[in-house]
């Protein structure tokens, strides 16, 4: 940079943020990828029952939300006064307002899994019937407030990181909508999988089959976004070209290309469309395509988070 | 009918619309009579790099008197002399800049990163510091650390518990043999860093950031021949 005076050299030699974070980010999407999908499949099905897209979606969102809990609280420096953050808002901070949203989020996952599994809840835990019925009440309503919150649990993860100015590849509007459709990716993965696998759900049931179906749409709406993120700092004068270098050098730029491109994209595209129609009923590919989604999705975050803070200006 | 209404509504937007426009109108106005009035400090910092000679005298009196763990850094003096010119030594201060609008500030989700409310200098509460490094990130000037000791972010916040305190100017100022940093009241008329600055060329690192910092330098300037 053509300036007069500067300096070259920071205090937090080298990044500030960790795997840990990456994780973070991977399970969030996934806990709301997840309830969102299932929740717009039960709308526009009109289902009444508790399906077995259904009831994955509560275990799923709501463990993996917690889960992601663990690893914030784990990365921080000190996680046994995590709770001051639960005291103290500061509403210009993405973080807080993040905070605030997900202690509204986790209790309404919590929620969901109580009326996906009411019969067994109710079987198990008797006394608890009432309670289980007073909350029946409101179920849609409460149905539709979670996605609204899924949503906001996807998108804040991208605007938390987004709002660094140091980190052109990070400071971009695209972030939150790529980390929301990502999400869904994860979510229709983990959806499937956990049907099939937790709930005996047949491959190619009618929740399947519309999952199957939208995955595609998703992927294309994912490497869209990619793409114009990589344009965008292509385009974008002296700090997009020292991002941009993330794409090309070290070792995230082969996370990038063979993690997310490859085993993300290129992978499943060739298991069900390439290999012909019996492979690609296979219950084999039917879990690789699953899984390299998710494999995907979790290199996309690693290599946001690591590629993005190295290639600082 | 239709018509008579339109030109009704029409009407009523004007009239509504010119009342809003006219308040605020006002409360712009009166938000800047209000900025004019505000007489609270700004303390800001000027780094010359024309008397600095990289002794780190700063460095060291800096982390002595705010207890900065060893090897840690509030302030760093980088030497950024060119290569192809070692007789011409160049030395920048590294350090917080005193952002005006500062980030790590809006980032902290504790309030921890905060402005002290008399000084209005950026500074930390390590109390409630959770040290997720939020600020840390946010920061375009990568000049903010955990304190290996209270795991705590920290950053240079003028000496303000220590030499500030005390009615003290900050250490590395009081440590400086060749006077290569000022600091002081950039809203006193009459203080010595504006009437500095009123006949020195100075400049804000970074200014692209947009994040006003208080910290000027006077970069070394070499006068055409």
């Amino acid at each position: 940079m053509n300036e007069s005076i500067n300096f070259t050299v920071g205090f937090t030699e080298g990044i500030g943020w960790h795997w840990p974070i990456a994780v973070y980010l991977l399970l969030a999407g996934i806990s709301g990828g997840a309830l969102i999908l299932a929740l717009a499949i039960r709308f526009y099905k009109k289902q009444t029952e508790n399906t077995a897209v259904y009831k994955s979606s509560a275990l799923i969102s709501c463990s993996t939300i917690m889960l992601g809990m663990v690893f914030l609280v784990a990365d921080l420096e000190k996680p046994f006064v995590f709770w001051k953050i639960l005291i103290n808002y500061n509403f210009s901070s993405v973080m807080s307002i993040g905070v605030a949203a997900i202690s509204v989020y986790i209790p309404l996952t919590c929620v969901i899994v109580i009326y996906a599994f009411e019969k067994e809840i109710k079987s198990l835990f008797g006394f608890l019937s009432p309670i289980i019925d007073l909350l029946k009440i409101v179920r849609s309503p409460l149905e539709g407030v979670t996605v609204f919150f899924a949503v906001i649990i996807c998108a804040y993860t991208g605007f938390l990181i987004s709002i660094l100015v140091r980190f052109p590849m990070l400071n971009t509007a695209i972030l939150p909508a790529l980390f929301v459709v990502s999400g869904l990716s994860v979510g229709v993965a983990s959806l499937s999988l956990v049907s099939h696998k937790l709930f005996k759900e047949d491959m190619h049931s009618g929740d399947m089959k519309i999952l199957h179906k939208v995955e595609w749409p998703i992927m294309f709406v994912e490497v869209m976004f990619l793409s114009m993120l990589y344009v965008g700092l292509l385009v974008g004068g002296a700090s997009g070209h020292v991002a941009i270098e993330g794409f090309h050098s070290g070792v995230w730029a082969n996370v990038f290309w063979f993690g997310v491109v490859g085993i993300g994209f290129i992978l499943p595209l060739v298991l069900n469309f390439a290999l012909g129609k019996k492979m690609s009923n296979s219950l084999a590919v039917f879990y690789t395509s699953g899984l390299s989604s998710l494999v995907g999705v979790f290199c996309l975050r690693l290599f946001i988070v690591y590629a993005g803070q190295i290639f600082s200006v | 009918m239709g018509n008579k209404n339109d030109r009704r509504t029409f009407l009523k937007g004007i009239g509504f619309g010119s009342v809003l426009l006219s308040t605020m109108q006002y409360s712009l106005s009166a938000n800047e009579e209000n900025q004019k009035v505000d007489k609270s400090p700004h303390y800001g910092m000027v780094f010359d790099q024309n008397k600095c000679v990289g002794c780190t005298d700063c460095e060291n009196a800096c982390a002595e008197i705010n207890l900065v763990p060893k090897g840690q850094k509030r302030l760093f003096v980088q030497d950024k002399t060119d290569q192809n010119h070692t007789d011409e030594k160049r030395y920048v201060r590294v350090s917080c800049q005193q952002c005006e609008e500062a980030p790590c500030v809006q980032a902290c989700p504790t309030n921890a990163s905060h402005r002290d409310s008399i000084t209005n200098i950026v500074t930390m509460n390590a109390d409630d510091c959770i040290g997720c490094k939020y600020c840390i990130v946010a920061c375009p000037y990568d000049v903010r650390f955990i304190n290996e000791e209270t795991k705590a972010a920290e950053n240079c916040n003028f000496c303000l518990n220590s030499n500030f305190k005390e009615g003290k100017k900050p250490a590395c100022v009081e440590a400086c043999k060749y006077t290569a940093l000022v600091f002081g009241d950039l809203n006193d008329e009459t203080s010595y860093i504006n009437k500095l600055l009123r006949v020195k060329d100075s400049v804000r690192m970074k200014p692209g950031f947009g994040t006003k910092p208080s910290l000027r330098y006077i970069p070394i300037v070499k006068l055409g021949v």
